[in-house]
């Protein structure tokens, strides 16, 4: 069972005060290590750095990284153990998408592309501005 | 043995509230995800707890989606575990 290839999704946070060069090769070293143990990454997203909610190893940011891929359950614990070798990274959770959360995510993406067809196909129309300020009669004096 | 029924004493003092349903349910949601921080700040206190379902209205089986997506965001540290408001 635990050889059954299943589909992951990963989030890990990169110590910020590297750049961006060097959050690509902790990207990267990732990467690798999925694709050595018979895995392969399908979506890799940066949310870029934020700040953290409570301090982590005395660091108020972070650079968080989203990966999913689909894998073979013994390709988890080499991840798991190459993630608390690599020093820049501060914390990591790792889990299997189940059907619901696939089919929760298909529908956001169709979602998200028929929204992004339909913004290209029709732009919004320009709404005739108002002048933002308007003559006023001069008060009437008796 | 015959009882009887006593009839249900009048809330006369409570305000009658309104029905709250459960909002995930009313949007047919079928995962709640951890990564969507903003959506989860809705259900937790200002001191980074939990908001009970009896109060939010959340059905069961969304509660319990609910919690472990904001465990996760805790995780994190997207969400706080606790935190004091600023005085």
């Amino acid at each position: 069972m635990d050889s059954a290839v299943k589909v992951y999704e990963s989030t890990f946070i990169v110590n910020a005060s590297l750049d961006d060069a060097q959050v690509d090769g902790v990207i990267a070293r990732v990467h690798d290590v999925i694709v050595k143990n018979g895995g392969a990454v399908t979506a890799t997203t940066k949310w870029g750095r934020k700040r953290l909610s409570y301090p982590i190893n005395k660091k108020t940011n972070g650079f968080y990284v989203n990966l999913e891929f689909t894998a073979p359950g013994t390709a988890l614990a080499p991840l798991e153990r190459s993630f608390q070798l690599d020093e820049m990274i501060l914390r990591t959770l790792t889990i299997a998408l189940d059907r619901k959360a696939i089919a929760a995510r298909a529908k956001a993406q169709a979602a998200a592309a028929a929204a992004a067809v339909a913004a290209a196909e029709t732009p919004a129309p320009v709404p005739a501005r108002e002048p933002l300020f308007k003559e006023v009669a001069p008060d009437k004096k008796p | 043995m015959i009882t009887t029924r006593k009839p249900r004493r009048e809330k006369e003092n409570q305000i009658p509230r309104k029905k709250r349903t459960c909002r995930f349910c009313d949007a047919k949601e079928i995962y709640i995800d951890y990564k969507d921080e903003k959506r989860l700040q809705r259900f937790v206190t200002e001191q980074g707890k939990i908001i009970p379902k009896r109060i939010t209205g959340t059905c069961a089986k969304h509660q319990r989606q609910l919690v472990q997506a904001i465990k996760r965001a805790r995780h994190l540290a997207m969400l706080p575990f606790v935190s004091d408001a600023i005085r």
